[in-house]
């Protein structure tokens, strides 16, 4: 089976002021298959975002890669070059964090495919309006009252549905959604974590979805990364994940999250995540890990299969290749 | 511990109350006329903050906690109403003696980044509530000390320019700042939203020992029930401009009674699905505490 | 959430100018060029060959000089009157610098000051600035020129006196964009709050953070400056017609501009050149403020 995603090695940096490349991501390896919803959740700084950039296929030319990177078996980057022709806007699409910028404010809804519609495959007005009708409908939103709005008179979670309908209408089987709910109400992060949830089913889209928040990639994920500092911490299915943290990382971030109506203490950990560019040897939770010993200091666990299909990046679970 | 001009200190004395407040904007309306329209943020607000109370202001976007809080910092005047702050009509002041009770507000603001002058050292920024007080520089460097001290940051911070902080440290001198004059309340508008979560987690409890500490009136402005829980005994939930509902954050919690309060409580409760329940259920990784659950 | 860079407190110009020279050939080239024309200017009337022709005075034996095109004896040739061409561009390098420079410096502070207060104390302030800044960034230098050389007549002030009324509108302008969008920030909410006086709030706070930027585009507008003045001396406005600007001395020139090219050429030259310095050291100085651009500027290439 063809994985949807697939990284090897992949390492993204940015040239600094002196022309130095920081490196936002250190060595990935992603494994995405078809039709799955893959949370990558991390705190900022933790290279997430930059790895939607990379799927997505809208990394700055600044960006320096490294590694290697298949869209459905596609090599789109690999080591210096990256290429994403007829993958970019085709497979794969992008919902940025904020609904407002991912749509045109000059251009009314139906305007929006129309452009898109007309540039991927040359569909007349009367085609992208039929299309829009249906993407509309599946995203949940009323397409006789929305066709010919504006993106400002819509609301923050309507603006987002029709992102996310833009999205769907190129025909991408892969959506990157970058904190697409962050900027909304919490009412609103439901509902879009459930249209996501139905459009999984409806169409076997794959969704990568990049959030700091755990609670709310439990309710829609299936598998779950979880970055720090540009490297994996912790890959597995999301409820094992949370469940039985392995990564002191991950148990961290569940031990930290206020959750509603269990007044638990919550758990303070100093410290925060080390900034780009600092040093790369050992373990880059060494500083902030109560289970810490020498060899984290000394050398950089690898990511590993440590029970099941978990794969952790700790010395603490031996390491094993 | 020194008050700044304070008066009584009656346990239950109010230090903020809102009676009857409507407040907004004037918006130009239509294309020629040029007529200014009041669009009201806020109508009819009754709000009361005892000393020493923890008050959670939740609502979402547009409900008019900015509005509100401005209000109550003394920006805005209100369109009708009264707003006391210490004892003192707010707005009967003149504008530019309005300081003498605003500064007795800590106010923390949202995003630490938009709230620190890249041109001034921390020292600076630490003074500046100081500077129109008669102590000594003695006392004001002592205070700065016992402040930086209480947000657990090292003293040599103070040379430091904001651009040269974490997001966190900026967040921690930003409370120094508005505790280091020993206010009688802290106002903090979303402490917590700018922040990573395990930093948001050393953050609020930063605030609870603080609260805990020097005793003052702590009102939080923020959308994110989870973090009110924490900082609030006490809520009161905004909708559309109004009080929809406010009492002991639990009972709201376990028992919301407005049709809003219910919808935001259930967004909590079900986007935890999976993790609450089994937190619950199962208890997460050692050592966790659970004291309290429903 | 991206962190903004650790780049340390991107405070004084001189922590900047350090970074672009360390960086940036182009501020080093700029730093160069203005120091030498800055050195002419101060020394230009003891190291001419002939002072005296610098000033403006006819030499004796003028007919026998005239027209000698650039050669050991006349490095670069001398004018219809006889007179050595370099001499009177080394002489005339310091009304250049001074005229664009009192222009800069004094519509600079006045359009930071107009641009500060209007955006701080906004409602009528504000209007009344504005009004008043664009009212004078819709008139043309030379037309006003025109009129302040048929009020107050000839002389060095009408040059200035033009450049400063057109230019101060858009230090005021540009302050007043920056010290906006500061305003809002939350460091000015807290001031006042704590009972900052007003005064300190807009010195500490506004100013501090308007100046680098504007100032970095100061730098940069000197070159301007110095073309239009060279451009209302050319058309005879401002200096008489003796003095030994740059703009007057082309002038002199163009009437011979076939048979005499040298007359013409090498002051423009010089104009061209102290220019290019000055926009080249504001250039790099505003990438170095907006690392962006930098970046951008790197793409084109």
């Amino acid at each position: 089976m063809v994985l949807a995603v697939k990284s090897e090695g992949l390492k993204i940096g940015y040239l600094d002021e002196q022309d130095n490349v920081l490196w936002a991501v250190k060595g990935v390896n992603l494994e995405v298959s078809e039709g799955e919803i893959y949370c990558i959740v991390g705190e900022s700084g933790s290279g997430k975002s930059t790895v939607a950039l990379a799927i997505s296929g809208i990394l700055p030319p600044h960006a320096v890669t490294e590694g290697e990177l298949y869209v459905y078996g596609n090599l789109v980057i690999r080591g210096e070059s990256r290429s994403y022709e007829k993958i970019r806007g085709r497979l794969v699409t992008y919902i940025p964090q904020s609904p407002g910028t991912g749509l045109n404010p000059y251009l009314t809804l139906g305007d929006q495919f129309y452009h898109v519609l007309k540039s991927l495959r040359g569909s007349t007005r009367k085609e992208a309006k039929a299309e829009a009708k249906k993407y509309l409908e599946m995203a949940g939103l009323d397409p006789a009252s929305t066709l010919d709005r504006y993106p400002h008179e819509l609301s923050g979670g309507m603006q987002q549905r029709a992102a996310i309908a833009l999205a769907l209408s190129t025909g991408a089987r892969v959506l990157v959604a970058d904190e697409p709910t962050s900027s909304l109400d919490a009412h609103l992060r439901l509902q879009i974590a459930n249209l996501l949830l139905r459009l999984r089913e409806e169409v076997k889209l794959t969704v990568i979805f990049i959030t700091h928040d755990l609670l709310l990639a439990s309710r829609v994920g299936d598998r779950v990364a979880v970055m720090y500092a540009g490297s994996l911490a912790e890959v597995g299915k999301l409820r094992e994940v949370l469940l039985k943290p392995l990564h002191p990382y991950t148990s961290m971030l569940v031990d930290v999250i206020p959750t509603l109506g269990v007044k638990k203490q919550l758990k303070c950990y100093s410290g925060e995540p080390p900034r780009p560019g600092s040093n790369d040897e050992g373990c880059p939770f060494f500083d902030r890990c109560p289970y810490r010993f020498s060899k984290c200091a000394a050398e950089k666990p690898r990511l590993s299969l440590a029970e099941g299909d978990r794969y952790v990046a700790c010395w603490l679970y031996g390491n094993r290749e | 511990m020194w008050r700044a001009g304070s008066t009584v200190t009656a346990s239950s004395k109010p230090v903020i109350e809102l009676k009857n407040v409507t407040a907004g904007y004037y918006t130009a309306e239509g294309f020629k006329t040029l007529k200014k329209v009041f669009k009201p943020a806020i109508t009819k607000i009754d709000l009361k903050v005892n000393d020493g109370e923890r008050l959670a202001i939740i609502g979402e976007s547009g409900s008019g906690k900015t509005t509100l809080l401005r209000v109550i910092l003394g920006l805005l005047p209100p369109l009708r109403g009264d707003v006391v702050v210490l004892g003192e009509q707010i707005y009967r002041v003149p504008a530019r003696l309005r300081w003498r009770i605003t500064r007795q507000i800590g106010y923390v603001p949202q995003d630490p980044a938009k709230s620190l002058n890249p041109r001034l050292r921390v020292a600076e920024v630490m003074a500046e509530p100081l500077a129109r007080t008669d102590l000594s520089e003695k006392e004001k460097a002592e205070r700065i000390r016992d402040a930086l001290r209480i947000v657990q940051l090292h003293e040599s911070i103070l040379d430091y320019y904001p651009s040269q902080l974490s997001g966190g440290m900026m967040q921690r001198v930003l409370i120094a700042r508005a505790i280091v004059h020993d206010p009688e309340i802290l106002l903090l508008d979303e402490p917590t939203s700018a922040l990573d979560v395990s930093i948001q987690a050393q953050i609020i409890n930063l605030l609870c020992s603080i609260h805990e500490k020097l005793e003052l009136a702590m009102v939080t402005v923020t959308h994110d029930l989870p973090v009110a829980q924490y900082l609030a005994d006490q809520a009161v939930i905004l909708y559309r401009g109004t009080i929809v509902e406010k009492g002991p954050m639990e009972e709201i919690i376990a028992h919301p009674r407005s049709e809003h309060a219910r919808l935001l409580v259930t967004s909590y409760l079900s986007g935890l699905n999976g993790l609450d329940r089994i937190n619950r259920a199962e208890g997460v990784s050692a050592g966790i505490k659970r004291e309290t659950q429903r | 959430m991206m962190n903004k860079g650790h780049r340390s407190n991107l405070g004084g110009l001189g922590e900047l100018a350090r970074r672009a020279w360390s960086r940036s050939l182009r501020f080093r080239a700029g730093v160069v060029i203005v120091v030498v024309m800055v050195a002419v200017a101060i020394l230009g009337p003891f190291i001419a060959p002939y002072p005296s022709d610098g000033w403006g005075a006819v030499p004796p034996k003028a007919a026998e000089r005239a027209g000698k095109p650039p050669g050991p004896e006349f490095l670069l040739g001398t004018d219809h009157l006889g007179r050595d061409v370099l001499s009177r561009i080394l002489v005339g390098a310091w009304l250049a610098l001074a005229q664009s420079l009192a222009v800069i410096s004094i519509g600079l502070a006045l359009g930071l000051l107009l641009g500060i207060c209007a955006a701080y104390y906004r409602q009528a302030i504000e209007a009344t600035i504005n009004y008043i800044a664009e009212v004078f960034l819709a008139l043309p230098a030379v037309i006003l020129a025109l009129a302040l050389r048929m009020v107050l007549g000839q002389g060095i002030h009408v040059v200035i006196g033009s450049l400063l009324l057109t230019w101060w509108p858009w230090y005021a302008r540009v302050a007043y964009v920056y010290a906006r969008s500061i305003a809002e920030m939350e460091y000015i909410t807290l001031a006042k709050l704590a009972g900052v006086p007003g005064r300190r709030i807009l010195v500490r706070h506004i100013a501090a953070n308007v100046l680098p930027p504007v100032l970095v585009q100061a730098i940069t507008d000197v070159g301007s400056v110095l073309l239009e003045a060279a451009a209302i001396n050319f058309l005879g406005l401002g200096l008489p017609p003796d003095a030994p600007d740059w703009g007057i001395i082309v002038q002199n020139g163009f009437k011979y501009v076939i048979s005499m090219p040298w007359i013409s050429l090498f002051p423009g030259l010089f104009i061209l050149l102290t220019a290019l310095g000055f926009s080249m050291l504001g250039d790099s100085l505003r990438e170095e403020l907006d690392p962006k651009m930098r970046r951008r500027w790197r793409l084109w290439f």
